[in-house]
């Protein structure tokens, strides 16, 4: 029996950063593979490629022994391969039949009229078939999450997918609903339906999977039978070698000197549970945790972002209330937030905006900007920030993802925050970019910033930061010394293993 | 590979080249080559008597679309602008009958513009609702009130002394295009000079970021939709000065010029981007045209399509090169 799908030496590379490198990869047939893998350690990029959603630089793709390329993610689905992402694809507004079988309802006659009769009975037999009590009728917007993958699943399965992609597809998921899932993907397998499962949640891969394949930096780093495979083994794949060059690391000094901020049972609108911890002046605090671990939410809540605050929170020991970023802004506090173009930046104007527009007030007399003087902060900025090409006039879209990422960092910088809250600063940078974005945040460390540094990539906790706290599912749990753990060890607590 | 780079530096060429064109030079070369058409085609076109005539012409289009440039450039649409400058004519008008006092009139028609933009951006970004529906209902509901207020009929006997600021001159200048002028400069000087317009900008480029930048994105976005209807007001007592009457009925499809100017001038619907000047090119081109075409006697229903047709064009080749 041929595999169902043999990935062979795809490599990928996105201007200056080489997502895939050699990736070898092969999905039997009727198993349920694992990919698992950090955040940017191309996941997403084989994907995107086996969906046609981005061309691969070169490699070899056999379907069922035949070599094939994929060329946009509709031929994908007439080739068979069919992916569930974490943002669903699906019309609220149009009820679950008409979404099962969207474009490609049955239709009759010269006017293609929709059999409606015809629609309604095939759902029910899908829904059915895998035991799901929603009637085909109802509107997709009321029925919740978990029923929506699962309408999703479906919709795939309509058009004889044969190669499932689920992409983190218990995320927002109750129990319930996730055991529902897994026995959709019993029976799938049953079926004669291939599946490629990627997920954060190491025990959901142990609970369903056949076989693990870890991707790191763009590279397969082992594949691995779930039977008989040990934990251990899978986080040391996962994470990579050091990040080489030794940063500079600040003193033991860092808990002696001043409480910056101090949150007691903090909690916002969209945080799980009410978090406590204090940052320090001149340190650099690691909150690292896997996704849904509630990070973001935190550091959105933190810059006064999140609606309807609990707890308290005190700034140099007074205690203070914000409800919204100028409010935090005013109190001294900066926010990067982790979604480059969407939270980030104005794509489509300029570096120099982009850099200057929470400084502009240094900039005016008596309300009138000084163009001349923006112009020279923008440029001192992107000097100190070594931005390549030092074009400040140049729309921010225009750039690299690295140079992207430095300019949304680079706009707290004549601010010189109190506090400063990164969240993923590094995200979709290459190496090079990285130590210097690392180097940066030292620098405002040792400057008396304070820095929390809210990030899901593991080594670069450990090797970056002071002290680090690791959030599990909305908790904190307890303070580690980066000095005195491992990688792994951080991991396998962010990823629940500390029960 | 050879064949690829050589194509890449002949797009690159070509690139720039449309990149030039795209900008403010590329409106102003299509203003001057309108100007040589119709100085060919007219012995009156290019004289300065009716070069100021044009300016008079499309000094109140002018005044409206700086309004609109403010709302445009947060993302949003205001549509009420032309009902707008009716309803604040008639405030106007009805006030001075009744005071007597051109320095009040005046007030209460900034008033009634400045109060009627305030709901329509307190419905927007308070209420939730589209821009697009709040101030399409407002172009009826400030029309009708207009007509409901005048009973359809205009509110003539107006003092002389109130026909200065849309038909009285000074020096060789119109008055209104004296005020339009005035109106540029601060608008251009709020825009470009000042941290308001660079938050304005910024909403429209991408309104999340600018919340987390620390913008207060809700009172900026009200500040446009006030501006807009501050200045449609001021557009309204120029067209009853220039009357000496207001006529509930004025400004009647006042908007799509409006627009016309601002999307001509290079401003994106979507927010963000665009520049009191080039709403300024805008509109003159747009004046330009109507008023060349009237001097050669185009009739007035042709001049619509040749207008319709020129609005697309320009539009079409500055969208074609934005990606």
């Amino acid at each position: 029996m041929h595999p169902a799908l043999v990935l062979k030496r795809i490599s990928k590379r996105f201007g200056g950063v080489q997502a895939l490198i050699d990736v070898d990869f092969t999905l039997e047939q009727g198993e349920v593979h694992a990919l698992l893998g950090e955040n940017g350690a191309g996941k997403s990029t084989l994907i995107k490629i086996l969906t046609g959603v981005h061309q691969k630089d070169y490699g070899e793709m056999l379907l069922f022994n035949d070599p094939v390329t994929v060329t946009d993610p509709v031929d994908a689905r007439f080739k068979g391969i069919a992916a569930i992402y974490q943002e669903l694809s699906l019309v609220e507004s149009l009820n679950v039949a008409q979404n099962i079988f969207l474009g490609h309802e049955p239709v009759k006659g010269f006017f293609h009229r929709v059999q409606k009769n015809v629609l309604l009975t095939k759902a029910r037999e899908y829904l059915e078939r895998f035991k799901i009590p929603i009637d085909p009728k109802t509107p997709v917007w009321d029925i919740g999450l978990g029923q929506k993958k699962i309408i999703e699943i479906m919709k795939a399965l309509s058009i004889q997918a044969k190669i499932l992609l689920l992409d983190e597809p218990t995320t927002g998921m109750s129990r319930a609903e996730i055991e529902t899932l897994f026995q959709i993907i019993q029976d799938l397998k049953k079926k004669n339906v291939h599946m490629i499962y990627i997920s954060h949640h190491l025990e959901e891969v142990f609970e369903i999977c056949d076989r693990v394949t870890v991707l790191r930096d763009g590279k397969n780093a082992g594949t691995f039978p779930v039977q008989g495979l040990k934990m251990d083994t899978l986080v040391k794949s996962m994470i990579g070698t050091s990040l080489g060059e030794e940063l500079p690391k600040k003193g033991d000094a860092s808990t002696d000197s001043a409480v910056v901020l101090r949150m007691e049972k903090f909690r916002s609108q969209n945080m799980q549970k009410p978090v406590s911890f204090q940052l320090h002046r001149g340190e650099i605090l690691g909150v690292t945790g896997i996704i849904g671990s509630g990070k973001s939410e935190l550091g959105l809540a933190l810059f006064g972002a999140d609606p309807k605050i609990q707890g308290k929170v005190f700034v140099d020991a007074r205690e203070v209330r914000f409800g919204s970023p100028l409010e935090a802004k005013k109190m001294g506090i900066g926010f990067i937030p982790e979604d480059r173009k969407g939270q980030g930046l104005f794509l489509g104007l300029s570096v120099d905006h982009n850099i200057t527009v929470v400084a502009l007030h240094q900039l005016e007399r008596f309300g009138v900007l000084s163009l001349r003087k923006k112009k020279r902060m923008a440029l001192s900025i992107a000097q100190s920030l070594k931005l390549n090409p030092l074009r400040i006039e140049l729309p921010v879209h225009s750039l690299s993802g690295g140079n992207q990422q430095k300019i949304v960092l680079g706009k707290w910088f004549y601010r010189r925050p109190k506090i400063l809250i990164l969240d993923e600063p590094t995200r979709g940078v290459d190496v090079g970019a990285k130590r210097e974005i690392y180097r940066l945040i030292r620098k405002w460390a040792d400057q008396g910033v304070a820095v929390l540094l809210l990030s899901s990539e593991f080594k670069e906790v450990h090797e970056v930061c002071d002290r680090i706290l690791v959030l599990y599912r909305g908790d904190l749990l307890k303070e580690i010394d980066p000095k005195r753990t491992t990688t792994e060890k951080i991991m396998s607590m962010a990823l629940g293993e500390h029960v | 590979m050879n064949h690829s780079t050589h194509k890449n530096t002949k797009d690159s060429h070509s690139h720039r080249f449309f990149k030039l064109l795209r900008g403010e030079f590329g409106l102003f070369l299509i203003l001057v080559v309108l100007l040589i058409t119709f100085s060919l085609l007219s012995p009156f076109f290019f004289s300065s008597r009716n070069l100021l005539n044009i300016t008079r012409q499309i000094s109140i289009t002018l005044i409206v679309a700086i309004g609109m440039t403010f709302v445009i450039l947060t993302g949003e649409i205001d549509l009420s602008v032309g009902s707008l400058a009716a309803l604040a004519g008639v405030t106007t008008a009805a006030t001075l009958v009744a005071t007597q006092s051109i320095f009040l009139a005046i007030l209460a028609g900034l008033a009634m513009g400045m109060g009627v933009g305030f709901i329509n951006g307190l419905l927007t970004v308070y209420g939730r609702v589209q821009s697009f529906i709040v101030t399409l209902a407002m172009l009826g509901v400030a029309r009708g009130m207009a007509l409901v207020w005048t009973g359809g009929r205009p509110i003539s006997q107006l003092s002389e002394s109130f026909s200065f600021f849309g038909a009285g001159y000074v020096g060789p200048i119109p008055a209104s295009s004296l005020i339009a002028g005035i109106v540029f400069c601060v608008g251009l000087f709020f825009l470009n000079q000042t941290k308001h317009g660079v938050y304005i900008r910024s909403i429209g480029a991408n309104r999340e970021a600018a919340r987390l930048s620390a913008i207060p994105v809700k009172k900026y976005r009200l500040i446009a939709f006030l501006v807009s209807g501050l200045l449609s007001g001021l557009g309204g007592i120029l067209i009853t000065s220039r009357l000496l009457s207001a006529q509930p009925t004025a400004g009647e499809g006042m908007e799509l010029n409006v627009i016309a100017a601002v999307i001509l001038g290079g401003a994106s619907l979507s927010g963000g981007i665009g520049t009191v000047f080039g709403t300024l090119l805008g509109a003159m081109i747009i004046g330009v045209i109507d008023n060349g075409m009237n001097l050669i006697g185009v009739s007035a229903f042709f001049q619509q399509i040749v207008k319709g047709a020129i609005i697309l064009i320009a539009v079409l080749i500055k969208r074609n090169n934005s990606q």
